[in-house]
């Protein structure tokens, strides 16, 4: 395996910087995400960002293209797109198969989201390996490898003092072959991933859900939801936007920006009418769409275990509490 | 407290049994050691689910919104900050007195469950921050209350503003800076309304972008016209309880700004903590000849 001294990752990044635009994971102000690396900024290791790197693919506001008026006609201004390699450095397991996930959706089934796709092309991506799980965790009760990112393209382990990688793709050949006067050879065993507090027992319940779209269990478990948006925004596969428009004068900008189903406006017809009416409905769809409909249209769960819902829920709604749920459900 | 969620059961399925309440809402254990959540028992047998410890923050008044037109009673567990919730909502007329079953605790003030996974079971867990400041641990208004009624949390002698006054002998732009970099990372998950007991208006105007008054674009211009309408709008009704900022998914000190309003409004109408007394009347529900008109 190529390894390096961890103490020169600092190195090895801003080497990297010189051919990509270069985002890591990091800590500010009580909470972490990813973000544009610059010189001397401090690469967060020790677990998984609060904020998902989905924003990095699919940001929270985008803006689509632009418009004016022309005398009596309306006339498109396209706006200027961002180009460039970019490397996301230190992504986990369950965040690349939210990709994965985000693939399926962006990119299959005759539909191809262009503004998504130039994004993920252009960006090469090195997984980092999880030793020891968070306590949030459940990534392996769904069949991930903590340690291996399937669809990265650069494999990295976190081997205490140094670093160790492998090439995946040949994109991320391309990666290391930058880097060689920063690696050298060394043999190394990965370390046994610690063991995971929550092990959700998932099989059977996407076949399960088919037939429980009434079942008086959604009113139970919606009781405690607060239908605010933070499980939607921090989940690295919820991908639900809404397209709006910002219009001053004779010009206006085009712009999508993620929207929540806890939200009531969510679905709110121009007439009135409201289809998820109730806290009910607007839970059951959540789970249905994660645990169900998903699996049903792409033939995966829409959830990856990373456990930020659990984390962040103010009241504590818990997707493997209510997977046993689902299960034991009459 | 363990002997105290024992009588927490019992009196929950007395009250069940007796058919003097629908449903009990409490507290019930979560996922791990440190976290207890929302729990709403309306079969007698299931009140054993109840508990009561020091992780039971969760405030509970919010959720009697959503019983208010149903048939019959709710009873609810009330803490210091719950219970000046709850009364804001009376205050507020969104609530009935006569279809709420009030069951009176007191509070020693709830462990900080982020401090709590961070060192670990067995450690020294310290209280939440708002929990520290607490004045008003013990329930205020109430049917019935359940242990000693007695002071059982060290009580700070007044409200600490000290961060307040920090912020406010920055100079402008040095104040601009820090509610940008505070709101910059807002999400818009509207956490920190959906749990907040002053924010119980029927429709709000940040759920009606259509209007054209605010947008869902995320930027931090949005993010601090939300963060101010929303302080404003409770202001005089915040209740201090912090379930904002313990919401918010992104660590904003939300309590910040509604702890100036606080401060402002004790300076401009005299002392007033929200929730305290039913009866009273808001600082800004109405007006008297003798209002400070300073910007007229």
């Amino acid at each position: 395996m190529l390894v390096a001294q961890k103490a020169k990752l600092r190195e090895i990044l801003n080497a990297l910087s010189e051919e990509y635009q270069v985002a890591v994971p990091v800590q500010r102000e009580g909470t972490s995400a990813f973000e544009l690396y610059r010189d001397g900024i401090e690469v967060m290791f020790n677990g998984n960002t609060s904020i998902s790197p989905k924003g990095m693919f699919f940001p929270q506001t985008e803006k689509m293209y632009g418009f004016k008026t022309v005398k009596n006609t309306t006339e498109f201004v396209s706006l200027p797109v961002e180009q460039g390699k970019r490397l996301l450095f230190g992504v986990r397991s369950c965040d690349m198969k939210s990709l994965d996930c985000l693939d399926q959706v962006f990119l299959t089934k005759g539909y191809i989201d262009e503004f998504y796709k130039q994004k993920r092309e252009r960006t090469v991506i090195v997984a980092l390996g999880c030793n020891e799980p968070g306590e949030t965790c459940f990534c392996a009760s769904l069949g991930l490898d903590p340690q291996k990112a399937a669809g990265a393209d650069v494999h990295a382990y976190d081997l205490g003092e140094v670093i160790g990688f492998e090439a995946v793709t040949e994109a991320g050949q391309k990666v290391l072959d930058l880097l060689k006067n920063h690696l050298r050879e060394q043999q190394f065993a990965l370390p046994p991933v610690g063991e995971f507090y929550l092990k959700p027992e998932v099989a059977g319940v996407p076949e399960k859900l088919k037939g429980m779209f009434e079942s008086p269990l959604w009113e139970e478990i919606a009781r405690k939801c607060l239908n605010c948006g933070a499980c939607t925004y921090v989940c690295p596969t919820c991908h639900c936007f809404d397209i709006s428009q910002d219009v001053r004068g004779e010009k206006g900008i085009k712009y999508r920006c993620w929207d929540s189903c806890m939200f009531g406006e969510y679905t709110q017809m121009a007439g009135g009418h409201n289809p998820r009416p109730t806290k009910k409905e607007r839970v059951r769809n959540r789970f249905m769409h994660k645990l169900n409909y998903f699996p049903e249209r792409y033939n995966m769960l829409l959830c990856t275990g990373c456990g930020r819902c659990l984390d962040v829920c103010p009241v504590k709604m818990d997707i493997t509490s209510i997977i046993q749920q689902i299960k034991e459900a009459k | 407290m363990e002997d105290l969620t024992l009588v927490l059961r019992r009196t929950a399925k007395e009250i069940l049994e007796k058919g003097e309440a629908q449903m009990v809402i409490g507290w019930e254990k979560g996922a791990f050691w440190y976290s207890s959540t929302s729990a709403f028992i309306s079969k007698p047998e299931d009140t054993e689910r109840l508990i009561w410890d020091e992780y039971c923050v969760n405030n509970l008044a919010k959720y009697l919104l959503d019983y208010r037109h149903k048939e019959g009673k709710v009873a609810v567990f009330v803490k210091g900050c719950d219970s000046r919730a709850l009364n804001v909502l009376l205050q507020d007329k969104q609530l009935k007195r006569e279809k709420i079953l009030i069951i009176g605790l007191a509070c020693p003030g709830m462990k900080d469950e982020v401090e709590a996974r961070k060192l670990g079971r067995g450690s020294s867990i310290p209280l939440y921050k708002k929990c520290r400041e607490c004045r008003y641990p013990n329930a205020l208004n109430y049917d019935f209350f359940i242990g000693e009624d007695k002071v059982i949390k060290e009580i700070p002698a007044q409200d600490d503003f000290s961060e307040v006054q920090a912020l406010e002998s920055l100079s402008p732009d040095e104040k601009y800076n820090k509610f940008v970099a505070n709101y910059e990372r807002c999400l818009r998950c509207y956490a920190c309304r959906n749990i907040c007991p002053a924010c119980n208006c029927r429709e709000c105007i940040f759920d009606r972008t259509a209007s054209g008054w605010s947008s869902k674009a995320n930027n931090v211009s949005e993010n601090m016209f939300f963060a101010l309408t929303r302080a404003l709008h409770v202001a005089g009704r915040c209740v201090g309880c912090g379930e904002c900022e313990r919401a918010c998914p992104v660590n904003i000190p939300i309590m910040l700004l509604n702890k100036k309003i606080i401060q402002d409004i004790n300076a401009l109408f005299g002392e007033y903590e929200a929730g305290t007394d039913v009866t009273a009347k808001l600082p800004l529900g109405g007006f008297e000849f003798t209002d400070p008109e300073e910007f007229m």
